[in-house]
């Protein structure tokens, strides 16, 4: 669905709160988390300083809402059963203000009036929908009634007197001041409403959130349909919230048993195909999410979401998404949007993408208005936002997604190069970016051969419909390093050895040492994910399987990744002490590579994969151990017992399949061929079928013999005389039909006993004796028959003419 | 009805993702994430280490034996975009040819049937398969099928040197054609024959709907049909069954199991096929006679035991 997501930016857990309902303060300082036994503040600026005010109450909170008016910030409200609380925050205590009881049924939603201070609505299921002023709080000032129940009542943000309120499917708009009659009517959904936003920007316009799976946009005034509708296929949705920026949606969903997609969706409302946006992480429903800025002036926006995973999570929302929704942030100078001010900064991880991201959000600030095709000029955002700027001696002096450039520096001794890449419409695919050195100091022939191998290398991958630049920018440091290279080895030459350069570079390329490889390649997307697992058939009848010890879990309970790249994603998701997502957007999506100290600190590999859940108890074991992987001495006897309590590596075990294949190694050292003395030959043959239990060979045997019995059938006499009764026409389908059912569980090894035990004698010459019992090899002195089982499969030439030879004869014989 | 013959701690230190034995099932090689190949001598229920062979750069993901008429020869493939040939000569390992003209990871190395000479296909992440031959001096020749898989080829078996049906035809045989079954990220199987040097398209098997991880020819008794056996992301495995007469191939999904598939492997006699993937298991199924795929058992690898499941033998 989203082509886009992202991983919160901070994450924590209050396990112990068992909050049902939150809110954020309107100068998004601090975070209420409200549950049945306490109501704890979480301050978003410092998210370990919470403070927990203990409430005694049998019932759960329904829900929360701060005062939306600056000068009345540190005032909310909560709806417990039928009553609301009002209490005022201060100096670390919540100080209950007063309570507000008329209801009789339990409170469903609580909303402060935009425009003024002192004036709460709430609804309920009794049907009622009351405004309260909380300065006279021993009864509503106003009272609406239906003759539904009401489960959300929400104030217009434009326009004063005015809140909408729904009822099951249905949705009211009403204006205080006219008293119990609606404004309007709309019927809007077939299921159950369960969220309800105004527009903060148009005064008619309202989005609805509903069980039946969709959410609606619409304009009150016209309101025969809506104006817009977006299917979340099949999951209801559990809340649609307009953006404070652009013209954007948020939903957030309740997946039905509470088992699958938990995502917020970023939706613009341009497009309602296809959110633009996705926020994975949450192991459970999101409770609720609401908006903050870190301080007013910050052009990022954050999304704090609470879930009931007892999670508290925030979103970063930059300026580029924010673009997505149709926003279009002043120019940004640099140090806002990368600056982190507050105190989360020492708690987060580095944001890897920052600078790339400041950049791209400039461009698009300055240099939106193209009309560029959009998805396009997306790729090529992607491109952008993903590639790592930590190629060794390339910097990348800027990138314009909208007029499709890029400008490179690369300097590899004295050789600097300014190199220009401008991309065509159709890159990449297909068509090629066109390079062109804007300032160097090479020589032209160094520059036509730079250029092709640039060529070469954007064209091997657009041809295949693959971004090229990141792979562009390595060969170009490569090549311009081998040109530094081959001068120094030639003697006369002035060149200064940049020793800091070029032994970044050997280091990078020379790790010979054993250490845990690091995955992190943009184009470990085509890579399979590879396996950890697996059994292999090999030699005769040996069954070779190996595997992950038993210990190790996967880390997602329900996804394999496809890709390698999803290592990466994991990796990021990692450091964050995210779970892993549990959407298979992840194969969609790879990520840059982490800067070289985070990887260093927290090695991508497969193993880690596994092992992650485990980890969180190991910690120190673990930083430990990768601290001391280039030093580890080798275990060179196998017979030592892993002295570590879990082997990181499973066990390869060997298995004797043999059993399971139609042919035998033992029978065919057991089987004796002889066909004068046919009843012996046949029990022999049974007593080795039935050590190696093939009762259906001891069964074939006895009833061989009684086949090999010779009659003096009518038609056959005149052909061969004292021919078995196997050979008369009256014998020769039993046999034919043996040959074929052993021929069909491919036992060619009874085939091959079955056709030289009957195959006849009269038309070659009587062969002699030869039975060795310790060869394996049986040869009838005139043919070259012989089985030799163990090369059997791998060598045609000798396991194989028995078949061809023998079967011909009895052929012409049956025929 | 299956039994353990050894348990060998490889002492790798990362994932091991190959493990195979010899054509005399007297040696084992194994290779890992950690970048290197452990060849230990398994003869007689014994674990000896005989050489740790280091030369990849990357992780290993994939082994292939020669047939032992070439000496003890493997070969090796990985990360780091390089196949490797291993051969030993009076007791050591040592490098035979390094191959690196692949633009990307290398996921599967296949040696032909030994009646073709010392061949190997590698199948790329770049998409490409190559085909090298030892031309018996020390040299190597490489042919290359490029674009084989768009996005890439995760695997590559080749057909049974024994011409379908050889056991009951015995009239003039057609010379034996070189075949090769590739699967890839384009979701297709692909199936190759060499024609005067080159080697060209014979058909495109579409059944999967997401990468294919693994192929396998089924090894040839001289039965009339040719079956091949694919798994996939899709966590489907397919038998492909051609019954020599046309050049049709007729699918059959095995099963649709439970996590993905990665690798599929044949025995000797192309009877039972073991199926393995993402969940760490590995069963192992069988053709009954009315021509269903029945799982005959389960290996459990985590206790290291297996359990006899509906026996279909006769």
């Amino acid at each position: 669905m989203a082509v886009q997501w992202s991983t919160e930016q901070f994450f924590a857990e209050y396990k112990d709160l068992q909050a049902s309902a939150m809110g954020v303060d309107c100068v998004g300082q601090w975070a209420l988390l409200a549950g049945r036994k306490a109501l704890a503040l979480v301050n978003l600026n410092n998210t370990d300083n919470v403070i927990k005010v203990a409430r005694k109450s049998k019932w759960e909170i329904s829900c929360v809402q701060w005062n939306p008016h600056a000068s009345h910030a540190p005032i909310f409200v909560t709806a417990s059963n039928q009553r609301l609380d009002v209490y005022t925050w201060r100096d670390g205590t919540a100080e209950h203000k007063c309570n507000l009881k008329a209801h009789s049924r339990t409170v469903s939603d609580v909303d402060w009036s935009p425009f003024d201070v002192n004036i709460v609505a709430s609804c309920s299921v009794d049907t009622f929908s009351y405004l309260w002023d909380i300065r006279e709080p021993k009864k509503p000032i106003a009272s609406f009634q239906t003759v539904a129940g009401a489960y959300q009542v929400k104030w217009n943000k434009v326009t004063n007197n005015q809140f909408a309120t729904t009822h099951e499917g249905d949705l009211r708009i009403w204006d205080p001041r006219k008293g119990n009659m609606p404004l309007t009517y709309i019927a809007a959904h077939l299921s159950k409403i369960h969220g309800l936003d105004w527009s903060p920007s148009s005064q008619d316009h309202l989005v609805t959130a509903s069980q039946d799976c969709s959410v609606r946009i619409w304009n009150w005034k016209n309101h025969q349909r809506s104006e817009g509708m977006i299917s979340l296929k099949d999951v209801p949705v559990w809340r649609a919230r307009y953006t404070p920026f652009g013209e954007g949606l948020v939903t957030g969903v309740v997946p039905q048993l509470r088992r699958g997609e938990n995502s917020l969706y970023l939706w613009s409302l341009e497009n309602h195909n296809q959110p633009v946006h996705a926020f994975m992480g949450h192991k459970d429903v999101v409770l609720d999410f609401q908006w903050r800025k870190q301080s007013p002036d910050e052009v990022d926006y954050q999304l704090v979401t609470w879930s009931r995973d007892q999670s508290l999570r925030i979103w970063r929302i930059d300026s580029a998404l924010q673009k997505l929704c149709g926003h279009h942030v002043a120019v940004a100078d640099n140090d806002t949007s990368t600056q982190q001010t507050s105190l989360l900064t020492s708690r987060l991880p580095e944001d890897l993408s920052k600078s790339n991201t400041s950049l791209i959000e400039e461009q698009m600030a300055t240099s939106f208005n193209t009309n560029m095709g959009t998805q396009q000029l997306q790729s090529l955002i992607n491109e952008f936002s993903l590639i790592n700027s930590n190629i060794p001696n390339v910097t990348i002096e800027g990138m314009d997604a909208v007029y499709r450039k890029c400008l490179v520096k690369a300097v590899s001794g004295k050789r600097s190069v300014i190199l220009n890449l401008t991309f065509p419409a159709g890159y990449p695919n297909g068509e090629a970016p066109v390079f062109q050195f804007s300032e160097t100091s090479l020589d032209p022939s160094m520059e036509k051969k730079i250029l092709k191998v640039l060529k070469d290398t954007s064209l091997k991958h657009v041809q295949r419909n693959m971004v090229c630049l990141e792979p562009c920018l390595r060969n170009l440091i490569s090549s311009l390093d081998s040109l530094t290279l081959e001068e120094r080895r030639t003697p006369d030459s002035e060149v200064p050895f940049d020793l800091t350069s070029t032994t970044a570079v050997q280091a990078k390329s020379f790790n010979s040492k054993r250490f845990r490889t690091s995955y992190g390649n943009f184009q470990d997307s085509n890579i399979p994910f590879p396996r950890t697992s697996g059994a292999s058939f090999c030699s005769a009848g040996y069954l070779v399987v190996y595997g992950r010890p038993a210990d190790l879990k996967k880390s997602s309970a329900d996804v394999t990744p496809k890709a390698l790249s999803d290592m990466v994603v994991y990796n990021q998701v990692h450091r964050m002490k995210a779970p892993q997502p549990q959407t298979p957007y992840v194969a969609m999506f790879s990520c840059s590579p982490p800067p070289a100290t985070q990887m260093m600190e927290y090695p991508c590999t497969i193993s880690n994969f596994y092992t992650y859940k485990e980890k969180r108890q190991r910690t120190r074991s673990r930083s430990k151990h990768i601290k001391d992987v280039p030093d580890i001495p080798r275990r060179e006897s196998n017979n030592v017992k892993s002295t570590k309590s879990k082997p990181k590596v499973g066990f390869v075990r060997v298995y004797d399949a043999s059993n399971l294949l139609p042919i035998h190694r033992q029978l065919a050292e057991k089987y004796i061929l002889d066909v004068n003395d046919v009843s012996n030959m046949c029990s022999a043959n049974a007593n080795a079928a039935s050590a190696v239990g093939r009762k259906d060979l001891v069964q074939l045997w006895s009833l061989a013999a009684a086949m090999y019995v010779k009659t003096n059938d009518s038609h056959s006499r005149e052909m061969f005389l004292e021919s078995p009764w196997a050979l008369c026409s009256l014998g020769r389908p039993l046999l034919e039909s043996l040959l074929d059912h052993y021929c069909k569980i491919q036992d060619i090894q009874t085939v091959a006993m079955l056709c030289c035990m009957f195959w006849t004698r009269e038309t070659i010459a009587k062969p002699k004796r030869s039975i060795s019992k310790t060869s394996m090899d049986y040869s009838p002195a005139n043919t070259d028959v012989g089985i030799n089982y163990m090369y059997l499969g791998s060598s045609a030439d000798s396991g194989w003419n028995i078949l061809r030879k023998s079967p011909h004869t009895l052929f012409i014989f049956l025929s | 009805m299956v039994s353990v013959l050894n348990t060998i701690d490889t002492a790798h230190e990362d994932m091991v993702h190959d493990a195979q034995l010899d054509y005399y099932g007297t040696k084992l090689a194994t290779c890992s994430s950690d970048r290197s190949i452990k060849v230990f001598d398994v003869r007689n229920g014994q674990q000896t280490l005989i050489s740790d062979l280091t030369g990849h750069e990357g992780p290993v993901w994939q082994l292939a034996w020669a047939h032992p008429m070439f000496g003890s020869t493997l070969a090796s493939c990985g990360y780091d975009r390089k196949v490797i040939i291993w051969k030993e000569t009076n007791g050591t390992w040592a490098k035979l040819y390094e191959y690196s003209n692949h633009d990307s990871s290398v996921n599967s190395v296949a040696f032909a049937p030994h009646e073709f000479g010392l061949l190997l296909a590698c199948g790329s992440s770049d998409g490409t398969i190559s085909i090298l031959s030892s031309t018996g001096d020390g040299t190597w020749d490489s042919k290359k099928i490029n674009n084989a898989h768009s996005i890439g080829c995760n695997a590559v078996s080749w057909a049974p040197a024994v011409t379908p049906n050889a056991l009951f035809d015995t009239g003039n045989r057609p010379p034996t054609v070189k075949r090769i079954v590739s699967g890839g990220c384009d979701n297709l199987v692909k199936i190759w024959r060499e024609e005067d040097g080159q080697w060209i398209e014979e058909q495109k098997l579409e059944g999967h709907s997401d990468w294919v991880r693994d192929v396998a020819w089924a090894p040839s008794i001289g039965l009339p049909k040719s079956i091949i056996a694919t798994c996939s992301q899709d966590c489907r495995v397919i038998i492909w069954t051609n019954d020599g007469t046309s050049n049709t191939w007729s699918s059959k999904v095995l099963q649709k199991f439970n996590d993905v598939v990665w690798h599929v492997s044949w025995s000797i006699t192309g009877n039972i096929l073991a199926v393995s993937g993402g969940d760490n298991k590995v069963s192992l199924w069988k053709e009954s006679t009315e021509g269903q795929w029945v799982c005959i058992s389960d290996v459990n690898k985590g206790q290291g035991q297996i359990s006899e499941g509906q026996r279909t033998l006769q």
